[in-house]
């Protein structure tokens, strides 16, 4: 109880150091607003039990930043990269008063894809690249983390049996590399096994978690729990912690290794808000409480249905 | 931010440029298109330096200023400038530390530049696969590094950028997204490793750039910069960026399956020099590949850079003294037909 009262008032205080006047949550101290990191921010304040009227005005800020189609890019100088799309779906899915930005959002991610190529015998490639997923830029092929947080994303609106979905997890699926884990999507180039990183790890489990069986993931599960206490940067903690607390296998020694990462400060100076809020998401995820948006497994009603 | 070198390019036309650029002329009369394109453009003068340095505990910084003066950059030229030193820091695996620029080289030519008069040097990197930069920094031994020596360390994924007009004009892209720390800096210098690469051939000064390009607007692994074409997308990044100089860590490089999954190359050598393609070529020619073979340096050659050997002024070791083949895999198709007679 008291680590839990320390995180809330950590993650309030240094996040509310980054708001940006009339809402939203800039990339750094002094910085300029950014979505992800507003995303990011709102997601790590929504753990911290922030009132909701802070969270609205950041949820707020962000759909206005959201394009007809539905997109959220990460400005509006650069469509092309909408990887931060499922990021506001996930800051945007606990708030009903803007149901149309949340199925507009949803819609865009349905509808979008990344490209693909038909397999061939002399593909350089392992994987099979004509499995859809989500890229992180607009024209580009489909890649681990984008497409899982998009699965995590439409799991949490209740689209986790649609079409796109289940394609997607098969998509990480194939990308798991032979001896466990994942890396950014490649699995083998040229004959050659790559390696696996946490971060890419911890976003692919956290997706899979309630969607296939442990057996499936057991050498990746492996692979992040030998790695997760050398882990000292906050996007590889953060994920790993994310990824171990979906599968009920949150290291007993989480809170300490957080507090190892922060102070890790001094060493490599602030962290930016994307980075730090997933940490502080990651050390929330915990507490035990599967009801955060990262978790949720099931929905009565899609909401692109409500 | 522009390069006194790129706009002072040394032009010089030679009695055998003019011979060549009559028979080209000749052979163009005749409808054909066999003689190669560098000889219808200028050809420029670059220099390189070629420091023989058998390993990371010698002193680096020493070897890197002597270059430098040798190659006539001047106390006066870097007085008051900030420099960015953008390393090659891919991933890491254990027991692969030859995947990244070593931190020792790094720490070297910081000591060089502020040895030369330079106000600030700052080290900066966006990885392409690695989604957590500060995880590479840490585990490739440059955090140590850096921490030490008090010198700062950007991470160039999550930067907000700022688009500047495509000048290289080789992709379809109308502009390029640098980090807007880049608006701070006087110098660019690329500090790259000598390694072999499965999609270029080689990845050295120039290839390395593709990792100012910051992850936000172009993903993980740098993929629209792929879709876009590899080799036009080099060629844009050096012919919009400009960078100043280049430094080429062949202390220990890569061969066979680079630019990750080779095998260790120990060639005990520092190439360095202002001028990008000149710097590659002549690494392509210590490591026995044909830079003209090397397709991003081909269509560079006589517009970012010259790549013949008699156009560059060559300071230091021989390059017949130092050459050392990297093992190439035939079956890579970009490594075919690579090897330098």
């Amino acid at each position: 109880m008291r680590e839990r009262a320390w995180l809330k008032r950590l993650t309030r205080e240094t996040l509310s150091k980054r708001f940006v006047a009339g809402g939203g949550i800039a990339d750094r101290v002094q910085g300029q607003f950014r979505t992800d990191a507003t995303a990011w921010g709102i997601l790590a304040l929504q753990s911290a039990e922030e009132e909701e009227s802070v969270l609205e005005k950041h949820r707020g800020r962000l759909a206005t930043e959201q394009d007809k189609d539905g997109c959220v890019s990460v400005s509006h100088h650069h469509l092309e990269p909408f990887w931060p799309t499922a990021l506001a779906i996930l800051a945007w899915q606990a708030w009903p008063s803007n149901h149309d930005a949340l199925s507009r959002a949803v819609r865009f991610l349905l509808n979008t894809t990344a490209i693909q190529y038909p397999r061939t015998p002399d593909s350089p490639f392992g994987h099979d690249t004509f499995l859809k997923g989500w890229p992180w830029v607009a024209g580009t092929h489909a890649w681990i983390e984008p497409t899982a947080l998009a699965v995590m994303a439409l799991k949490a609106t209740g689209d986790a049996e649609h079409e796109r979905v289940r394609e997607a997890v098969r998509m990480i699926l194939d990308r798991q590399l032979p001896p466990g884990g994942w890396n950014y999507g490649n699995t083998v180039v040229f004959g050659r096994s790559l390696h696996p990183a946490p971060d890419s790890t911890g976003a692919a489990l956290t997706a899979l978690a309630g969607v296939v069986s442990e057996e499936k993931v057991e050498k990746s599960l492996a692979y992040l729990q030998g790695e997760v206490d050398r882990l000292v940067t906050p996007i590889s903690l953060g994920w790993a912690l994310l990824g171990l607390s979906a599968w009920d296998s949150w290291p007993e020694n989480g809170l300490t290794l957080v507090e190892s990462c922060l102070a890790h400060q001094s060493r490599y100076g602030d962290y930016d808000t994307s980075s730090l809020g997933l940490l502080f998401v990651g050390a929330f995820s915990g507490e035990g409480k599967k009801n955060g948006p990262f978790f949720r497994r099931s929905s009565p009603k899609s909401v692109i249905a409500a | 931010m522009t390069n006194p070198a790129t706009q002072n390019t040394e032009w010089s036309i030679t009695r055998r440029d003019v011979l060549l650029a009559m028979s080209a002329g000749l052979v163009l009369g005749v409808g054909s298109l066999v003689v190669p394109k560098r000889y219808f453009r200028m050809p420029q003068k670059a220099q390189a330096f070629v420091a023989k340095i058998q390993n990371y505990q010698l002193d680096i910084a020493d070897v890197i200023v002597r270059g430098m003066r040798e190659i006539g950059v001047s106390t006066d030229e870097l007085k008051g400038k900030r420099i960015l030193l953008k390393p090659n820091l891919v991933e890491t695996a254990s027991g692969a530390p030859h995947i990244n620029t070593h931190p020792l080289v790094v720490r070297g030519a910081i000591e060089a530049f502020l040895q030369l008069g330079s106000a600030k040097v700052m080290v900066a990197e966006g990885p392409g696969h690695r989604r957590d930069t500060l995880a590479v920094y840490e585990e490739s031994g440059l955090a140590d590094v850096l921490t030490e020596d008090r010198i700062p360390f950007h991470d160039l994924n999550y930067i907000t950028g700022y688009d500047l007009a495509n000048t290289g004009r080789q992709t379809s892209m109308r502009t390029l997204t640098f980090p807007a720390l880049f608006k701070e800096v006087d110098w660019i210098v690329s500090v790259a490793k000598m390694k072999t690469h499965h999609w270029t051939g080689a990845t050295l000064s120039m290839k390395n750039l593709f990792g100012v390009m910051p992850g936000i607007y172009y993903g993980w692994p740098k993929n629209a910069l792929h879709q876009a074409g590899i080799v036009n997308s080099i060629l844009d990044i050096n012919a919009t960026l400009k960078p100043h100089f280049a430094i080429v860590d062949g202390i220990v490089g890569m061969e066979g399956d680079g630019p990750i999954m080779g095998d260790p190359k120990r060639v005990g050598v520092l190439v360095m020099g202002r001028n990008l393609p000149a710097v590659d070529a002549t690494c392509c020619r210590i490591m026995g590949i044909d830079p003209y073979k090397v397709s991003y340096l081909e269509r560079a050659d006589n517009w970012l850079g010259p790549l013949s050997e008699g156009a560059i002024e060559q300071h230091g070791e021989t390059i017949a003294s130092m050459r050392n083949n990297f093992n190439l895999i035939e079956t890579i198709p970009a490594h075919q037909n690579l090897r330098l007679a």
